[in-house]
């Protein structure tokens, strides 16, 4: 009997019928496989996003299919694409080729493609699997909320300020993440059925053994608020701001009146959010960002550091503060040391210090974890907890993941299964040598684009298929199926010679012995 | 054309076909019947196509084949197309293909014979530099210093590969062209604007052949690559027999022959001074066809 397709392709004159029944798969003694490697980008992602795969169905403008791919690790990516540094795309090999991809427009267009085509799940699932309380509403509490709710949990969320959002909220000034898709996202968290409780003090206005008894588990995820003190002399006079208090009331729209000049001291986002934040404020005319250890040794971003200088932020640097001098009650200037860093740490040179006259200083020193809401437990070894109160003071995609990772075992502690394993192999990645660009002339490289899809069609998709086409092009064997927008092998007819592995522009084949 | 487009062009060849695996004929083919569509007459001289197609009733290509004696391509495609156009089939593309050997050698006298009577049809040459059907036999399309079966250790191809195109070129035919499987878009290009053209038409396609070059299977479309990009098989097109063009040139210099010839066994224990002589003939082979390409500029 031949196959329904063969069938069909019967001459009915002679009889002749295709080769297809000659099934050239035996000869094969070398076999071609999807490999799936490492890319740099996703070993740069602070979220182990998988970057060629999303950025491959946004090739293919599936906006619904990249979501998929990107919420199994970044939820939001329509907030990620604003605020996170991107470090994935510093080792972009395109940029040996020409320029990096620009990964955070294209993950802006996936976050907004979810924004605009949400649609609340038709059916809710019937049985609740158990229920979790999350301390604290930003960028962890809301991720370890959102994949808890996913899997069928009963989700509060308690928030003490009166906005839920946290860092998303209070702390990241509006230019660089834009309330009102802040707003779309967390208006989607409760749409999917997420309490949020805001107002509400946990250890103060509700003690946590009450959350214990109320709920099946807690996620702590309170954040570092605390602001670090310096010490320095005056310290306490009028018109020296702590950035974080600083940043939280301009955020939450109340008076932040403040004088010109403004010198803020410190080296990290906050101080630069500060700084630029300063900036737009009316009335001041001038900002100066003062760090104590060099320009190189900045904890900022990059990126936000030129931004803020482009905007007009003067930066001076190996600068420590000595005093702050105040004239009555109010700030008057600081005087610096010059200083610098050697293997032993600050060395300070007080002959070359200087006064810098202010009329606001907004201090940027770092935050503290404050383990306050560790005394109310019992038993301190059994709770979950993650984010910036985990890790210390870091970056908003870390909390993410932080999140994520909680909600994995949470789930796994409720329903009685082992811990998720999160260990990965280590893999080095793709490096720009191993890519094989002598199709170049047939994929036809383009410069930058403008629009995400076409953006992402620059993709090189290092050891990940990326459906360029070129395996199906070059197949002699017609073993290379079209299916569905994506290339696929046919063993049934390939003979194994490798043509697709030696030219794959992403190495994401292998050849492996036998059949 | 983008990748996808060429990809999403209907195939005419069918899978379970009998060529070795990485044949560099099997994939010219398959951009050849792409490119010319369905309504298709092939004629088959005695080589490895013939065998890659099958034996009745199994057939690789989705459009008729007649098979025909060695010596006589050229005159059975002019005896197909004058019978097509008796029968008023006059939109029918009709295709001749065949080996180094049928063209270069064997099917010369009749390939020029259609040549000089300008017959309708389209003469593919698929050149795999010897008779590999037969197992691997000198022809006159073999390249300076290449080792085969019948010029075995210490012996090799002694005299340069037979010039077809300016053989072509000399018989002024409406249009000839060079072509390889690296560059499917310029090859699909050339057939498609052969189509259009009436009167003799002859496509000539350097397809690598892993047994017979004792190269890596996997290696098929970097040596046709390579051969491109050394200079050893330039592509360009002749109209008319006098204006010729260059098509697909490589960019910035081009890469030294030793390149191409290192990883091929026909062309292992090569002495330093044959690799240099013919270093020297592409040279000057280049040369040439840039003069020829220059003089021929402004008389298009």
């Amino acid at each position: 009997m031949l196959p329904e397709v063969i069938k069909e392709e019967v001459c009915y004159a002679c009889g002749t019928e295709p080769s297809m029944v000659n099934k050239t798969g035996e000869w094969r003694f070398l076999t071609p496989e999807r490999a799936d490697r490492l890319s740099p980008c996703r070993q740069g992602c602070l979220l182990d996003g998988e970057i060629p795969a999303w950025m491959e169905a946004v090739k293919q403008e599936k906006w619904e299919e990249a979501w998929q791919i990107m919420s199994q690790y970044n939820p939001f990516p329509a907030l990620t694409g604003y605020v996170c540094f991107h470090p994935c795309t510093e080792d972009c090999n395109r940029g040996q080729l020409d320029q990096e991809i620009d990964i955070p427009s294209v993950e802006r267009a996936v976050g907004q493609w979810r924004l605009d085509n949400y649609r609340p799940a038709a059916v809710k699932p019937q049985s609740v699997k158990g229920s979790v309380a999350i301390v604290g509403s930003g960028p962890a509490g809301m991720s370890c909320a959102y994949y808890l709710n996913k899997g069928g949990y009963k989700v509060t969320v308690f928030e003490r300020e009166k906005v839920v959002g946290g860092m998303f909220a209070l702390g990241i000034p509006e230019y660089r993440l834009p309330r009102k898709v802040l707003q779309k996202e967390l208006a989607l968290l409760e749409d999917e059925g997420i309490r949020f409780i805001t107002g509400c003090n946990i250890g103060t206005d509700i003690p946590l053994t009450e959350l214990y008894a109320d709920f099946d588990e807690v996620f702590l995820a309170p954040g570092a608020w605390k602001p670090r003190i310096s010490g320095i002399k005056g310290e306490d006079s009028r018109g020296v701001w702590n950035a974080l208090d600083f940043l939280k009331r301009l955020n939450s729209g109340e008076d932040t009146a403040i004088a010109d000049p403004v010198v803020v001291i410190g080296g990290g986002n906050a101080a630069v959010d500060s700084a630029r934040s300063a900036l737009r404020l009316s009335g001041v005319n001038h900002v100066s960002l003062i760090y104590r250890r060099s320009r190189a040794e900045m904890p900022a971003g990059q990126v936000e550091v030129e931004a803020a200088e482009h905007e007009g932020v003067e930066l001076i640097c190996n600068a420590l503060p000595r005093e702050i001098a105040a004239e009555g009650q109010a700030v008057n200037s600081i005087i610096f040391d010059h200083c610098k860093t050697n293997l032993e740490g600050l060395v300070i040179d007080q002959s070359r210090s200087f006064r810098k006259f202010c009329g606001t200083v907004i201090m940027a020193l770092g935050q503290e974890r404050d383990y306050s809401l560790f005394g109310f437990l019992d038993n301190p070894a059994a709770f979950f907890a993650g984010g910036d109160l985990v890790s210390g003071p870091a970056t908003v995609p870390e909390a993410i993941s932080a999140g994520r990772i909680a909600a994995l075992a949470i789930k796994a502690r409720i329903e009685g299964l082992p811990d998720p394993e999160l260990l990965k192999a280590e893999q080095s990645p793709v490096k720009f040598e191993e890519l094989n660009l002598e199709a170049k002339g047939n994929l036809q490289l383009q410069d930058k684009q403008a629009v995400p899809f076409a953006e992402a069609s620059r993709c090189l998709g290092c050891g990940t298929c990326n459906s360029c086409g070129i395996c199906y092009l070059f197949c002699p064997d017609m073993a290379v199926d079209f299916v569905d927008g994506r290339y696929e092998l046919n063993m049934d007819y390939c003979k194994g010679c490798g043509i697709c592995f030696r030219e794959c522009p992403s190495r994401a084949l292998v050849m492996e012995g036998g059949k | 054309m983008r990748i996808e487009e060429m990809n999403r062009e209907p195939e005419m060849l069918y899978a379970g076909h009998n060529a070795c695996p990485g044949c560099g004929a099997a994939l010219a083919v398959r951009y050849l019947t792409k490119a010319l569509g369905a309504n298709l007459a092939l004629v088959l001289t005695a080589s490895c196509w013939s065998i890659i197609t099958g034996m009745p009733p199994l057939t690789a290509l989705k459009c008729p084949i007649l098979h025909c004696p060695f010596p006589s391509a050229g005159s059975v495609g002019s005896g197909v197309r004058r019978g097509l156009n008796v029968k008023g089939m006059h939109d029918t593309t009709v295709v001749v293909l065949a080996g180094d050997g049928g063209t270069f050698d064997i099917g010369l006298q009749a390939l020029s014979g259609a040549a000089q009577r300008n017959e309708d049809y389209i003469f593919v040459c698929y050149d795999n530099e010897a008779y590999m059907n037969t197992g691997m036999q000198t022809s006159s399309a073999t390249p300076f210093g290449a080792r085969t079966n019948t010029a075995p250790y210490p012996l090799f191809k002694e005299g340069q590969k037979k010039d077809i195109m300016r053989i072509m070129a000399a018989h002024s035919v409406p249009y000839a062209a060079t072509a390889t499987v690296a560059f499917p878009e310029d090859l699909e290009n050339k057939l498609k604007k052969a189509q259009e053209i009436r009167g003799f038409r002859f496509i000539h396609i350097l397809s690598p052949c892993p047994p017979g070059w004792g190269t890596e299977s996997s290696d098929t479309i970097h040596l046709s690559r390579l051969a491109v990009s050394t200079g050893f098989f330039p592509l360009y097109e002749i109209i008319n027999g006098v204006s010729w063009k260059m098509t697909c040139q490589p960019e910035g210099k081009r890469t030294p022959l030793k390149d191409y010839l290192s990883s091929q066994r026909r062309f292992k224990q090569m002495e330093d001074i044959r690799v240099d002589a013919l270093q020297e003939e592409v040279d000057h082979d280049w040369e040439m066809l840039m003069e020829r390409i220059a003089a021929s500029k402004g008389c298009e």
